[in-house]
């Protein structure tokens, strides 16, 4: 059975959802369709969800309405060898007060939440529906088939919301037929069930405060990470690699990932826990260079479909991305009905809009960070390196000592190589 | 965490019809085979002796990540499952 709709969203993730949610305000007749039984059920991320301007608009009590973990006030980077670490951390009073800096959130309940917040703006939330095709009538798209399912939808313009993969804009040919494993990563995290009252003594935390921290060296010298965050009675462990150094590194994901779990000062901080679950998903990491044709005849891309992804090494931006993204496609849908031109032409407002907001703007700034992290020597030496240092600065073993200097230009001269540490050095300042 | 009982931790509603079909033809000719461990869910296994590839597609976490490392285009499917089947995540 075919059914015609005033816009077809595909995908209920943090991008679908708000635009399907900005159109549904406004009116319009709009149908969301997603893959899983329920919105969220296939999604995973690290993850801290960061402040949502597009989505505090719209709800202005946001914070109280969206289902939330805990409340980050204290973030730290560690710096891991297989049996040392140093880390910093900074814990800061306005990390503990509104507007807080970000959440520990559970995707299969926040991305339920937000389409069932496009469902009671009026949206039509289709679930169980793998979209696997556009449909083009004279040459522009007009709707998409759903596998296993004989009907078609219809609508004068389609949101490809899709995620990383993206087919919809694939179909489309708004993106290439095949993805640069240099512009990819892949997560992978255990879900580790644990007291609130052991998580608060661990990690110094009380009411709802949270801790993230991430880690490099953690990998083997696989081109990656890890982050630890603390949920109300979970941890969130993971680690990201980077699928151009992964596939090449003859190492799993899983072994990496309960080696990461076995080194020894990571031991203690998840000990006593029980893993939950285990999941992957990959990351669009590739920055600006990475973004598709956003604007087709009848469609737009959004979200991680648009590769919408910002991750500069400390942080790891991506639903507020997908989120304001989801909302500026909507609105350029409401233009396009008001003008009655479904065109490239006529949604071109949406490209504007994004040039305009801190989603294509950040992503312009950082343009040079993904290649700045594709130093394999990140993972590996500098860990070494700052970790030997820090030990040699505190061992105190009645030997006459040397300077501090001389000691970071000991270590740094055993474990990088001082003309690869400027060269380094100077790099990274120009990409950041 | 045990890759081998991924099923006691990650729930799934497994397809009889799979979602990623290989062409193993490709596959005896690789010469990178990536996808064997880079695999989240160790999905793939290649055997030396038999110089044969399987592929499991149960504990499928429909990451994409197969998808992506494999640079011989060796699937004449790859798709995610039908509406309701595959993996269901919980609270991650
Ligand atoms: C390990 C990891 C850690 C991360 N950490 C963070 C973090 O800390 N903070 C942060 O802000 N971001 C983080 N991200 C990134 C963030 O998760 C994504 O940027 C964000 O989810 C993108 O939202 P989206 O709506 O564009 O796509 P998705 O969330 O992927 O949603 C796409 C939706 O479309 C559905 N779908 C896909 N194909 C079809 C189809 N053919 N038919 C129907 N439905 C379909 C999917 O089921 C899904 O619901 C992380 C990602 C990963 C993998
Ligand atoms: S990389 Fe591709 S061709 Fe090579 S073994 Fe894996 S699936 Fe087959
Ligand atoms: S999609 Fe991910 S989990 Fe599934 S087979 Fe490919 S690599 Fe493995």
């Amino acid at each position: 059975m075919s059914k015609s709709y005033q816009a077809i969203v595909v995908g209920a993730g943090p991008a679908g959802s708000s635009a399907a949610l900005t159109m549904a305000r406004a009116g319009l007749d709009v149908a969301l369709v997603e893959r899983g039984s329920f919105p969220g059920e296939k999604n995973m991320f690290g993850g801290v969800l960061h402040r949502m301007p597009s989505l505090e608009k719209i709800f202005p009590d946001f914070w109280e309405r969206a289902p939330l973990e805990r409340h980050i006030v204290k973030k730290g980077v560690t710096f891991m060898t297989g049996e040392s670490c140093f880390s910093t951390t900074i814990e800061a009073g306005n990390y503990d007060r509104p507007p807080y800096n970000g959440y520990t959130i559970f995707r299969p309940s926040f991305d339920r939440w937000l389409a069932d917040e496009a469902v009671a703006a009026g949206a039509t939330l289709i679930t169980r529906a793998t979209v696997d095709d556009v449909v083009r009538k004279d040459g522009r798209i007009s709707g998409v088939s759903i596998v296993g399912r004989s009907g078609q939808l219809h609508a004068p313009v389609v949101v490809a919301a899709d995620g990383v993969l993206s087919f919809t804009a694939q179909k489309a040919g708004l993106r290439k037929a095949t993805f640069d494993p240099a512009q990819m990563a892949v997560g992978v995290k255990a879900l580790i069930d644990m007291p609130r009252e052991m998580i608060d003594d661990r990690f110094g935390l009380v009411r709802d405060q949270g801790f993230a921290n991430e880690f490099v060296g953690c990998t083997e010298g696989v081109r990656g990470g890890g982050f630890l965050y603390t949920n109300y009675d979970s941890l969130s462990v993971g680690l990201v690699f980077h699928l151009a150094s992964l596939r090449t590194s003859g190492k799993t994901p899983y072994d990496l990932l309960n080696a990461f779990l076995e080194q020894p000062q990571m031991a203690k901080m998840v000990c006593g826990g029980r893993l939950q679950e285990y999941s992957a998903h990959l990351i669009p990491e590739g920055g600006y260079d990475m973004i598709p044709e956003l604007v087709g005849d009848g469609i737009l891309v959004t979200g991680d479909a648009a590769a919408f992804c910002n991750a500069t090494g400390l942080n790891l931006e991506g639903i507020n991305l997908a989120s304001h993204s989801g909302v500026v496609a909507g609105e350029a849908v409401i233009a396009a009905h008001r003008a009655g031109d479904f065109s490239r032409y006529g949604l071109s407002s949406y490209k504007k809009m994004l040039e305009e907001s801190f989603v294509i703007k950040d992503l312009k700034l950082f343009r040079n960070a993904p290649h700045m992290l594709h130093n394999n020597r990140i993972y590996q030496e500098y860990p070494e390196m700052m970790c030997s240092f820090m030990e040699n600065i505190y061992k105190i073993e009645g030997a006459p000592k040397q300077s501090v200097t001389r000691q970071f230009l000991k270590s740094a001269k055993e474990k990088v190589g001082l003309g690869k540490l400027l060269a380094d050095g100077f790099s990274a300042w120009r990409s950041l | 965490m045990n890759i081998d009982e991924i099923f006691d931790n990650t729930s799934f509603t497994i397809d009889r019809e799979a979602h990623i079909v290989l062409d193993y033809d490709v596959c005896t000719g690789c010469d990178n085979r990536g996808c064997v461990n880079s695999c989240p869910a160790r999905c793939y296994s290649w055997s030396e002796d038999e110089q044969k590839m399987t592929f499991v597609h149960d504990g499928c976490l429909e990451c994409g990540t197969c998808y992506v490392v494999c640079h011989r285009n060796a699937f004449t499917r790859w798709r995610y499952p039908r509406g309701g089947f595959g993996v269901a995540y919980r609270m991650t």
